[in-house]
Parts: structure tokens; C-alpha cells; sequence
């Protein structure tokens, strides 16, 4: 297995060295920044696979993680983002992730738990966690019994894509969710996947306004 | 003498209850009252002038337990009013010495003009009435000026329409009385032109004055709270970047399990409460009723628990809240480390989902004497019109405690369980415990538990709510 190339970005000097000391040894730490303009510039240069993106990042137009994969689409097409708040705050995560961001956890994750995220991104996976799960069963209507009638549709979850992140959403791995759901780890990646799209996508309203109203995701 | 200290108007009422309550307030039989008004009535209609003015300005019983300054009529000013229309008025009482009815005393004195007024020009006395009238115009418009402005000094949250009705009135009074001043004078000359413009601009000001008043106070207000605001905001972000970062990493760094996570998470979550003002507006929401608690039973567990709540916002009902309680604090003592709490709130029902990854639970090994998982969860659900299932939690691992109660429960009825919860498809993991839904099937059996204390104290945790 090739080590996996990511960089850290993060304003925070102490969180970016203890990340750094935590991760897992199958992944190389090429890099780290720690403002926006650090950060395309980081990205421009050395192309890593995964950037672990802190959600508020100084410098740039002020528009923190977003901006930093905005603006690095064009250098480094290939490299992907997993987006790190200690924020929680819905507008914000939903903001990256809007972005393009593959996925969202919080900084108190372990660094086991971040090297993992890390890699399923890297492989092409979504990572959601509990709470992002939560928010879009939410921001979606699933508990309103909104159910989408056709694959196709992004403004509402499928019967299926529901009951995945129903369960993440109450702390379930993705194998768990496999066993519990009688299907394969690559079909419950493909429901996230396809979740997340339809979170980046979407124009359901209750996704920005949801977000600003309660800062509790 | 049963004197009353103010003036009211009695609820039950012949015409408009004044002359009870003045006789009620003088001591004096109403029949004296009576007569007296009749006899003024007489006099070219001052008694009924008189009358409407009481009427108007005097509080009906109930509301007068705690008269308000401008409706009361026994400050000094106020009995010297009545004095002169001749009712001999009620003792002062210090605390009212500061602020006079000065309403009540311009509207009274408008009044009086016009009734004396009305009798001299009866009696056949040349009465200036081009004078006389536009000034008893003005009085009005004054008393009701003041009026506003005494209401707002006092903070009296008047509502909008009857503030606009108010002022405009007054508005319109003072510039009739004015204009009318104006037209009526004969001989015009310099003087008068000059106290004509002086007056109205006085008049105009004193009308004004009170929105200039609010106006300002609720510029400085507003100015304040931006202040404040902003200076949150700036320590807010500060405190973001730092203390959170930081408490994040020691979390991160200690273990789930660790005192100093458990600390750092205590401190990180009372921050955050903090900084975003979460509290919301009801604090008997269900989903922050849950939060309280997960934070009150992380300070004494060494837990950490992942709360996701989704859904509309519901008052908690007490035996899901109390059930849920209880299923937290067995996760918390037997299984610790990261336990996920799962809140939906759907149009049919609440579901409310409790896992751990500790070693699992069995119902079968517990005590028969032991009361509380069967009472404190299944059995208080039950009573609800609820459902409650324990088994293995994920991937046949630790336990997972559901609840699920009908809304329709929720409301006053709890008649008629709802849907039951669709089982958990759990390959049969290494735990052997029981399939939960037989639980509830069989309340009657006598109850075990796998908590080590005894079974009350469930019950008294109930009402304890953190």
C-alpha cells in the first residue's frame, strides 16, 4: 500500500503538530499551511491526495475552508478535502461541503479515527459523521416522511439512503452499517456518495436556512 | 369612614359607577352623591361635564388595585382639581406628592372652562367665547401630549395604535387651538402674529417631544446592545480559535475514556453553550432536555456521548425523558466510553435510540428483585403507550436501548400503543441477551434489573431533573 500524500491545514500551530504526531504511518504528512493563501499555494505546489481543511482558516476573501478548495480546483483537480471544524456550526460545515469538501469530522476525532476518514476519501468515499448524518436527514425532511421518489431527485433522500444515515448518524461504521442492512460496504459507500451530492447539489432552502437558524449541527 | 384611597368605579353600576365610587371614596351615602350631581347637572350642564370627566378619568374597580399615578385622583393636585368642582377630595399620600395628574388636571380645567362657560353665556354674560373656546382647545391638547409623554417617561408600554390615536389627537387639537387663536383675533397685529407662531411651534414640540425622547433613547439602546454584540462576537471568535482548539486537541489526545477528555469535553461543551448561545427558547424541548442530562451524567461517568437529534422540536414528555434517563445512565456505569444517543422526532413517533460498546446486557441474568431496566424503561414506557426494546447493539455488540413513543401518547391520551419500532435485523452477536420486544410483552413477570441500586431511586431521579 503506497502512503497516502495529505496535508494539514489549520491556523493552529499546536493542533497541526499533534495531528501531524497522531496520524496513522501509512499516511505522509507533505505539508502544512496555515492561511487561506498558505493553503492554494501548499495545494498548487506539492498536489496532495487529501488535505485535512480546518473550516475557519484566516487570510484570502475571508471565506475560510470553502475558499481554499474553491480556489485550489484549478491547480490540484485531483487532490480531495476532508473538512475539520471544532465549530460544529451547520452554516459552516455545509459551507465546505458545498464546496466540494468529500466529507466532515471534528477535530476531537482520534487520529486513528482521522487517518481512516482520511484514506476513505482518498479511495473516493464520502465521510460523514454523526451529526452531518443527522443534519441531513433533517435538512432534507426525512423526519417529515419525505421520501424521494426517483433516484434522480436532489431535493429529498431515498427510502434507503435514509436508513444509511440513520444509522451513522447513531454512530454506525460503515461495515456496521453493511451487517444491519444485509448489503455491501461499496453499496453503503455509494449511498453516502450519493448523499453527499445531493447535499452539495441540492436547493432545497432548508439547507442554508436550516444552517443559520440552528448552529447546532 | 370605610373611605376608599382613590377614586373606582365599582363593576356593578347604575350609569358609569362614578357616583358610587366618589361616594364610596368620601364616605358619604351615594344617594347624597347623586342628588348632588343631579342638582349640578342642573346648572347648565356642569354636573354632567363633571360626571363624564370622573367617568373618563377614574379606573374601574379591578384594575385599581394598584392605581396607576395618572389614573388616580388623590395626589394634591388631583383633590384640589375635584376640590374646585366642588367635591371636597381625598387625603395626599406621600409617595404620590412627586408626579401630579397633570393630564387629569388640563383635561379638568378644559372642562370646567367649558362648563362655566355654557353658564355665564346662560346667565347672559358677554362671554369671549372666540377666546374661551380655542383655549380650552389647547388645554385638551396639552393634557393628552402629556399624557403620551408621561407614559413613555414611565417606561408604560403603551400599544402602537392607541399611541398614534393619542398623539395625533393631540396634535390636531393643539393646532386648532392655535389656529383658531390666530383667525379669531381681531386686531392683528405684530404681538399677536409673533405669540401665534410661538405657540405653535410649542405646541408642535411638546407633541413631538415625546418621539424625539424615544427616539433617542431607543437610538442609545440600540447603539448599546450593537456594542455588546460586537465585543461578544470578538471574544467569541477568540475564544474559537483558541480554547476550543485546544480543548478539541486535549480530547483528542487523552482517549475517550480519560479524566482529562472528560474535563476538556465538560469545559467545551460549557463554552460552546456559551459562545453560540444555544439555550433555546423552550427549555422543556426534548432535544435539549437530553443534552442537560448527557452533560450532567458525562461530569460523573466517564462517557462520552454522541447526541444527534433530528426532527421537529417537542416538549419532552416525561416517561420517554425518564426512560431515556435511565438507559443513558446504564450505558454510562456498565459500558462507558462512547455511547450515541439518537433523536427522532417523526410525525407518527419518537424514537429515541441509546447504543453503547460496552459487553452488553442480559435480561434473563438479572436478579428478579433488581427493578431497574424492566421498571424505570420498559415498564414506565408501557404505561405511556410506548414501546421499549433492549438487544445488542451494533454489529452484535454492546446494547442498544430503543424507545419509541406515538405522538398521539405524547398528547394528554395515552391510550393505544403506537407502531412498534421495526426490530433491529441483528445477526445473533456474541452477547447473549434476550430479544427485547418480549420485554414489554410480559409486564407482569416480576421485574429484573442489572442496576446495583435500588429500584426507587429511578423513581426519585425523576424528579431531580438536572
Amino acid at each position: 500500500m503506497t502512503e497516502l500524500r495529505i496535508a494539514i491545514v489549520d491556523d493552529h500551530s499546536i493542533f497541526r503538530s499533534g495531528l501531524r504526531a497522531e496520524l496513522d504511518a501509512g499516511l505522509e504528512v507533505v505539508g502544512e499551511a496555515a492561511t487561506v493563501d498558505e493553503a492554494i499555494a501548499l495545494v498548487g505546489a506539492v498536489r496532495p491526495r487529501v488535505v485535512l481543511l480546518d473550516v475557519h482558516l484566516p487570510g484570502g476573501n475571508g471565506g475560510g475552508g470553502a475558499e481554499v478548495i474553491q480556489r485550489s480546483a484549478a491547480s490540484s483537480p485531483e487532490t480531495l478535502f476532508l473538512a475539520l471544524s471544532v465549530s460544529d456550526a451547520a452554516d459552516d460545515v455545509v459551507r465546505v461541503i458545498r464546496a466540494g469538501a468529500r466529507g466532515y469530522i471534528t477535530k476531537s476525532s482520534s487520529g486513528a479515527e482521522v487517518s481512516d476518514a482520511a484514506r476513505r476519501v482518498a479511495d473516493g468515499d464520502a465521510v460523514f459523521s454523526p451529526r452531518l448524518a443527522g443534519f441531513v436527514l433533517d435538512a432534507f425532511g426525512a423526519a417529515a416522511g419525505e421520501t424521494a421518489a426517483t433516484h434522480d431527485e436532489l431535493d429529498r433522500l431515498s427510502q434507503r439512503e435514509q436508513e444509511v444515515m440513520r444509522l451513522i448518524a447513531r454512530g454506525y461504521s460503515y461495515r456496521e452499517v453493511a451487517t444491519e442492512l444485509y448489503i455491501s460496504v461499496k453499496t453503503v459507500e455509494t449511498h453516502v456518495s450519493a448523499v453527499l451530492r445531493k447535499l452539495q447539489l441540492s436547493n432545497r432552502h432548508e439547507l442554508t436556512a436550516w444552517a443559520l437558524e440552528r448552529k447546532l449541527l | 369612614m370605610d373611605t376608599t384611597a382613590t377614586i373606582v368605579r365599582p363593576r356593578l353600576r347604575v350609569v358609569g359607577g362614578v357616583c358610587a365610587g366618589v361616594a364610596d371614596h368620601l364616605g358619604v351615602p351615594v344617594a347624597v352623591v347623586r342628588t348632588v350631581a343631579v342638582l349640578l347637572a342642573l346648572c347648565g350642564g356642569a354636573g354632567i361635564l363633571l360626571y363624564a370627566w370622573l367617568w373618563a378619568t377614574t379606573p374601574v374597580a379591578e384594575a385599581a388595585r394598584e392605581p396607576r399615578m395618572r389614573e388616580s385622583l388623590t395626589s394634591p393636585a388631583g383633590s384640589r382639581t375635584s376640590g374646585a368642582a366642588g367635591e371636597p377630595g381625598g387625603g395626599p399620600r406621600a409617595e404620590q406628592l412627586r408626579r401630579a395628574p397633570v393630564t387629569e388636571i388640563l383635561l379638568g380645567l378644559a372642562l370646567i372652562g367649558a362648563g362655566g362657560a355654557l353658564v355665564a353665556s346662560r346667565l347672559g354674560v358677554e362671554v369671549p367665547l372666540a377666546v374661551v373656546i380655542p383655549g380650552i382647545v389647547v388645554l385638551a391638547g396639552v393634557a393628552l401630549a402629556w399624557r403620551q409623554f408621561a407614559d413613555l417617561r414611565a417606561g408604560g408600554t403603551a400599544s402602537g395604535p392607541t399611541l398614534v390615536v393619542r398623539s395625533l389627537g393631540a396634535l390636531v387639537l393643539v393646532a386648532t387651538g392655535i389656529l383658531l387663536f390666530f383667525i379669531t383675533g381681531e386686531t392683528p397685529n405684530v404681538w399677536t402674529v409673533v405669540v401665534a407662531a410661538v405657540s405653535v411651534l410649542l405646541g408642535v414640540g411638546l407633541v413631538a417631544l415625546p418621539w424625539v425622547v424615544r427616539l433617542a433613547r431607543d437610538l442609545g439602546a440600540e447603539r448599546a446592545a450593537h456594542e455588546r454584540a460586537a465585543e461578544r462576537a470578538e471574544i467569541a471568535a477568540h475564544l474559537h480559535d483558541s480554547v476550543l482548539q485546544t480543548l478539541a486537541l486535549i480530547q483528542q489526545k487523552a482517549g475517550a475514556q480519560s479524566e482529562a477528555a472528560r474535563l476538556a469535553r465538560a469545559q467545551e461543551r460549557e463554552l460552546r453553550d456559551w459562545l453560540f448561545d444555544t439555550a433555546p427558547a423552550d427549555d422543556r424541548d426534548l432535544a435539549s432536555e437530553l443534552r442537560r442530562l448527557a452533560a450532567v451524567i458525562e461530569e460523573d461517568h466517564a462517557v462520552r456521548f454522541e447526541l444527534v437529534t433530528v426532527g421537529a422540536s417537542v416538549p419532552a414528555p416525561e416517561s420517554l425523558l425518564a426512560a431515556g434517563r435511565e438507559a443513558m445512565l446504564n450505558a454510562a456505569r456498565h459500558a462507558g466510553g462512547d455511547v450515541s444517543i439518537f433523536l427522532e422526532v417523526g410525525r407518527e413517533r419518537i424514537e429515541l435510540i441509546v447504543t453503547d460498546r460496552g459487553p452488553g446486557v442480559n435480561l434473563d441474568a438479572i436478579p428478579a428483585d433488581r427493578l431497574g431496566v424492566r421498571e424505570s424503561i420498559i415498564g414506565r414506557l408501557k404505561r405511556a403507550g410506548g414501546t421499549a426494546a433492549i438487544g445488542p447493539g451494533r454489529g452484535g455488540t454492546g446494547t442498544e436501548v430503543r424507545l419509541t413513543l406515538p405522538v398521539a401518547a405524547t398528547a394528554a391520551s395515552a391510550q393505544g400503543a403506537g407502531p412498534l419500532a421495526p426490530e433491529a435485523a441483528v445477526p445473533a452477536g456474541p452477547a447473549p441477551t434476550e430479544p427485547a420486544s418480549s420485554a414489554p410483552a410480559d409486564p407482569a413477570r416480576p421485574a429484573g434489573s442489572d442496576s446495583p441500586e435500588p429500584a426507587s431511586s429511578g423513581a426519585e431521579r425523576e424528579n431531580g431533573a438536572p
